[in-house]
């Protein structure tokens, strides 16, 4: 074996001194001007607190006000305008409206991604989408259903465009970044082989992103649950989120808001269980 | 079969990686590289099917020069070239047969790769070379579940769905343990002897080469140092292509 001219020389003796002068991290500026803006915002915060106070606002009977409406909600929940069924139709509506957006978004991201990833992608084409991309994700997907809503009215149609829309830049983001942590060499050796870009991404990109696919997939599909109903009040695309509107902001009936939050409650705990089973199912492979 | 001629390469446009290699691969012959880490091994090999685009030279596979085929004249000149890893790189997620038939996708249509349509021929010669490698009862494995031994295999097997004229392996026994070693070997030996494959290795371990090789090249700070006859490499010429230039890193000599 050859030797190295300059063997390293390891000290003998561990370095002597008090131990607790010996920081463990390096002291940088970042980190000095994170603690510094931290301070400057907790001093501003506990400044503007009283400020925000209205006038002629009474601590004690806003409390009382608000637990009461909370028990109205949560043990007294009751139907008086809308039937059950039509609760659960829109609930369907709401649902719907994430499933379909989160479909049609994932096709359209899964080839943004592929004609935006390190391994298969020249770098012009992988900075140019990004970027785009960032740009569309940087707007909350509300704001892009009020957007879409100037062109095709308020409804469904703007909720399905713009859901879709925010759902196509967040996945693109994402899949990329999964296809980015394929090894190279996967790639170099099926080129190496003769295969064709199709192919290699139908037998070696794929079968490695399926699972990273399915978990974002579906976290996307929550996330679009949830804006599905924030979009169903704000820009009138029905669904639960609408009903919720109405029965809180117009009947101010509480009752009614309480069945809401229960049944929205529930489907999150059925999502939370497949959740769960896919997890499970794409692990044990 | 295969000639490279005056191969160079530098990858920071500084530092030479290959200076003029040249040396040629004959038929039915198990050709050895032996040499120092970094001396240049892994760059020469992928720069026979132009993994690595190299700098200067010819390289000479069934005397069309590699080097001057365009994208599409390379692709088809890759499907009889094939290659073995120290990291097997088969597709983990598949299972044996599917990797093997990977092998045969080069010569067919995007879409069968893009569909999986394999030919009954096809299928049933993968299972036949999976047969040949000793793995025919995990044909429907998935590859993660394989050994390091039995995944090299299925790379050989994969190679050999290629009907190749020759099968470069980088560093083929590097990850596995002393008996995998043998079987590898003796079956890379095996397809020179008995099929007519040339076989091109890159390896750390003298007594190896010495073992299986018909002939060696000898690999030192990218040049040919040695490349003769596996007779022909005494103790000497061993020490001499391990020899440490002073213009070379000592840093070089430990890596993996
Ligand atoms: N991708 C790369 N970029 C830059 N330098 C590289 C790259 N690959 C190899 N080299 C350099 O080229 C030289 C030869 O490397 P390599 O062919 O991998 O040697 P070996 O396979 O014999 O260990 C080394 O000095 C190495 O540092
Ligand atoms: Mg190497």
């Amino acid at each position: 074996m050859i030797k190295p001219d300059n063997p390293v020389t390891l000290p003998t003796q561990a370095p002597t001194g008090p131990h607790f002068s010996i920081p463990l991290r390096f002291r940088d500026r970042r980190r000095v001007t994170i603690l510094l803006t931290l301070m400057v915002l907790s001093v501003i915060t506990l400044s503007t607190l009283p400020l925000m106070m209205p006038t002629d606002f009474k601590l004690s009977e806003a409390v009382v006000s608000f637990l009461e409406n909370i028990k109205i909600m949560f043990l007294q929940p009751s139907l008086t305008n809308t039937s059950f069924m039509s609760l659960l139709i829109a609930l369907g509506q709401s649902i719907l409206l994430a499933f379909l957006t989160t479909l049609i978004g994932s096709v359209i991201a899964f080839f943004f991604a592929l004609a935006s990833t390190r391994r298969l992608a020249p770098t012009a084409l992988i900075l140019g989408i990004q970027s785009f991309m960032a740009v569309i994700r940087a707007i909350p997907t509300v704001l892009w259903v009020l957007i879409y809503s100037v062109v095709f009215g308020l409804g469904a149609n703007a909720a399905v465009i713009g859901i879709t829309f925010h759902s196509v830049a967040y996945l693109t983001k994402v899949y990329a970044d999964s296809m980015d942590e394929l090894s190279p060499d996967i790639i170099d050796t099926m080129q190496a082989m003769g295969l064709k870009k199709g192919a290699i991404i139908r037998q070696a990109v794929i079968p490695y992103l399926i699972p990273s696919y399915l978990s974002w997939t579906f976290i996307r599909f929550e996330i679009n649950f949830a804006d599905a109903i924030a979009v169903g009040a704000a820009a009138g695309a029905g669904g639960i989120g609408y009903q919720l509107f109405m029965s809180s902001s117009f009947y101010f009936n509480f009752h009614e808001v309480g069945v809401m939050v229960y049944l929205i409650m529930a489907f999150a705990i059925v999502l939370e269980v497949i959740s769960y089973r896919l997890r499970m199912m794409t692990n044990s492979h | 079969m295969l000639t490279v001629k005056h191969l160079a390469k530098s990858y920071d446009g500084e530092k030479k990686s290959l200076t003029d290699v040249s040396f040629s691969v004959r038929p039915g012959e198990v050709t050895v590289i032996i040499g120092p880490s970094g001396a240049g091994k892994t760059t020469i090999l992928r720069s026979i099917n132009q993994l690595i685009r190299d700098d200067d030279g010819e390289i000479l596979f069934d005397s069309t020069d590699m080097r001057q085929l365009n994208r599409s004249q390379l692709r088809r000149a890759r499907t009889r070239i094939g290659m073995i890893f120290q990291n097997y790189n088969l597709i983990e997620p598949l299972t044996a047969i599917e990797n093997v038939l990977h092998g045969c996708l080069g010569t067919k249509s995007n879409l069968a790769g893009m569909f999986s349509i394999y030919s009954a021929d096809e299928k049933q010669e993968a299972l036949k070379l999976l047969e040949k490698v000793g793995l025919r009862d995990f044909a429907y494995q998935q590859c993660r579940n394989l050994s390091g031994g039995q995944e090299q295999r299925v790379g050989i097997a994969r190679a050999l769905m290629q009907h190749p004229k020759i099968i470069l392996c980088d560093e083929p026994i590097a990850s596995l343990d002393p008996k995998s070693t043998i079987t590898v070997m003796d079956i890379l030996r095996n397809l020179a002897t008995a099929e007519g494959i040339s076989v091109l290795i890159n390896l750390h371990q003298v007594d190896i080469a010495r073992h299986y090789a018909d002939h060696v090249i000898g690999i030192n700070n990218g040049q040919v140092v040695f490349d003769d006859a596996t007779s022909a490499l005494t103790d000497v010429a061993v020490t001499n292509i391990y020899r440490k230039d002073a213009n070379q890193e000592g840093s070089l000599m430990y890596e993996l």
